[in-house]
């Protein structure tokens, strides 16, 4: 056995269109990730199935292994951390492959929140329900997902001193790169004053600071067994998780701190540290996560981030790549498989006008809920 | 505008007033503002918490708290989802650390200007669908009447 790697890719497009269900969605990127890696349906004796929470007319589970045509399986779950979903599929099918249980492990994960006749806004503020602290919330006016974050965006400025710019500098980054990327959904070079005409959902959060859906899956192949996929394979060389319990209480922050030991503990595992990183790609639903992450995750001091993202830092030709495809701001949201997709792009030197040259090692960070869940994965080229 | 109709939202978006949180719409409907607390030490709970992260313990006690705070975070909503958000500019909604220890979401009693982060603020309510949900009051004298916006002022 070699170490834990990933060698298939498969990608449905990434529509910001209705069309698709996620079932369908699910079988065609399983598809082409067996394609991508030369394997038959018959090599497969695992799955890892994500979806995403929240309303939808069709979600995926397990009973995606009939519908894709799957054979008989070792490993078959339905894995649920929220938006750290996609990282601990990985994660677990890496433990099988590992241990032995399983031996060719296919992690999908397809979402398809845009249906005919409605937003994907007008989708996500019409779910929640009317119960409990979500059905309060949603009685105060915090309707979908974008004003908890520009809750949380503004306590962010506030506690770090940061300003609008801050946010503006990450959205006309991550469009630099998505310029370079065929599959991103917004790719019209973007500056400063087209950032600041964009119209503000919830202060301090304009819709260029919002991640855009998708209607779309993707699907990776993890084995341990050097005799299985193609080249290139990247390995994983470390996984790391934490779910900091931080409680709303006055006078404490109950989004931030307590993330940081999940970037440690897989750059321990991987014997690396922050400067053998090339590139990090991050889970950036917002403009705000990519700023307090850098900062959660140890790559820039404690309210230095607004300063690095000014300079351009995480932009193309920066001194730290971020978000190389142009992340779930600009490419597309498809949750945890946006970072860890343009992870593998980049270490199979696939990016194209995006590759950052001679990139070898990368950061794959992943966040659920309201910053409660923190899951990163180090990946290297073989 | 009379008390059964919210100027903010649609009342299909009303609270269910039962399941974890029954006690604080009980206490709304009577003018109180209710939370919970540990039992045993006395600590301020978050509002679906059935064990105490203090000590352990899984006695949960009710009970009236002042109704002041001061703003941890605040937002202005400026996309209204046709069919559930009556305003017709954008709202404020405000995160408040309460005196009490607690943190709790509301949006204004009435329309206002969004308070400033670290502002102090008031407890009362709003009416939404009959129900009685938290809502803030910029700091103004308790006994003052409501005045109409813009023009409010302290006095």
């Amino acid at each position: 056995m070699s170490p834990a790697a990933l060698v298939g890719l498969g990608l449905t497009e990434m529509s910001p269109r209705p069309g698709g269900d996620a079932t369908e969605l699910a079988v065609a990127a399983l598809g082409a990730a067996l394609d991508d890696a030369g394997l038959a349906r018959a090599d497969v004796d695992g799955l890892v199935v994500g979806s995403s929470q929240g309303v939808r007319p069709d979600r995926v589970g397990v009973a995606l292994a009939r519908q894709a045509g799957l054979g008989d399986l070792r490993l078959l779950e339905h894995v649920e951390i929220k938006g750290a979903t996609t990282l601990a599929m990985v994660d677990r099918a890496v433990r099988a492959v590992g241990e032995g249980s399983a031996r060719t492990v296919v992690c999908v994960f397809a979402d398809a929140p845009l249906r005919a006749g409605g937003s994907a806004g007008s989708t996500y503020a019409k779910s929640g329900g009317t119960s409990g602290v979500r059905g309060l919330e949603r009685a105060s006016g915090l309707l979908g997902s974008v004003p908890t974050y520009a809750l949380l965006a503004a306590r962010w400025l506030h506690v770090t001193g940061g300003s609008a710019a801050d946010l503006c500098a990450v959205a006309v980054s991550a469009r630099a790169w998505a310029v370079d990327n065929p599959a991103a959904v917004q790719r019209t070079p973007l500056d400063a004053e087209a950032y600041f005409a964009s119209p503000v959902i919830a202060e301090p959060l304009r819709r260029l600071d919002c991640a855009r859906p998708v209607n779309g899956a993707a699907a990776v192949v993890v084995t341990a067994d050097p005799g299985i996929g193609r080249a290139p394979r990247v390995v994983v060389r470390g996984s790391g998780a934490v779910h900091p319990m931080r409680r709303r209480r006055a006078g404490a922050e109950s989004w931030f701190g307590g993330g940081r030991r999940a970037v440690d503990d897989a750059l321990a595992a991987a014997g690396m540290v922050r400067a053998d990183l090339d590139v990090l790609e991050l889970y950036d639903p917002f403009s705000v996560v990519t700023l307090h992450l850098l900062e959660e995750y140890g790559f820039c001091p404690a309210g230095k981030v607004g300063p690095l993202v000014r300079d351009g830092a995480i932009a193309p030709g920066g001194t730290l790549p971020v978000n190389t495809g142009g992340g779930q701001l600009s490419g597309f949201y498809l949750q945890g498989m946006t970072p860890l997709v343009e992870a593998l792009v980049q270490l199979r030197g696939d990016g194209g006008g995006r590759q950052v040259p001679s990139a070898r090692t990368a950061l794959v960070g992943g966040i659920g809920g309201r910053l409660d869940h923190h899951a990163s994965l180090v990946l290297e080229a073989a | 505008m009379t008390a059964a109709e919210d100027w903010l939202l649609d009342p299909s978006l009303a609270p269910s007033t039962g399941g974890r949180l029954a006690p604080l719409y009980a206490g709304a409907a009577e003018g109180r503002l209710t939370l919970p607390f540990c039992a045993a030490c006395d600590l301020p709970l978050e509002l679906e918490q059935q064990v105490c992260d203090g000590c352990g313990r899984d006695d949960v006690a009710w009970r009236d708290v002042a109704a002041e705070g001061t703003v941890h975070t605040v937002t202005v909503v400026h996309r209204r989802e046709t069919g559930l958000v009556r305003a017709e500019d954008p709202y404020p909604v405000a995160d408040v650390e309460l005196t009490s220890g607690h943190r709790l979401l509301m949006a204004g009693r009435r329309p206002s200007a969004p308070p400033a982060i670290g502002t102090p603020v008031t407890v009362s309510f709003r009416f939404l669908g009959g129900v009685a949900v938290p809502a803030y009051d910029a700091a103004v004298p308790a006994s003052g009447p409501p005045t109409p916006l813009p023009q409010e002022s302290p006095r």
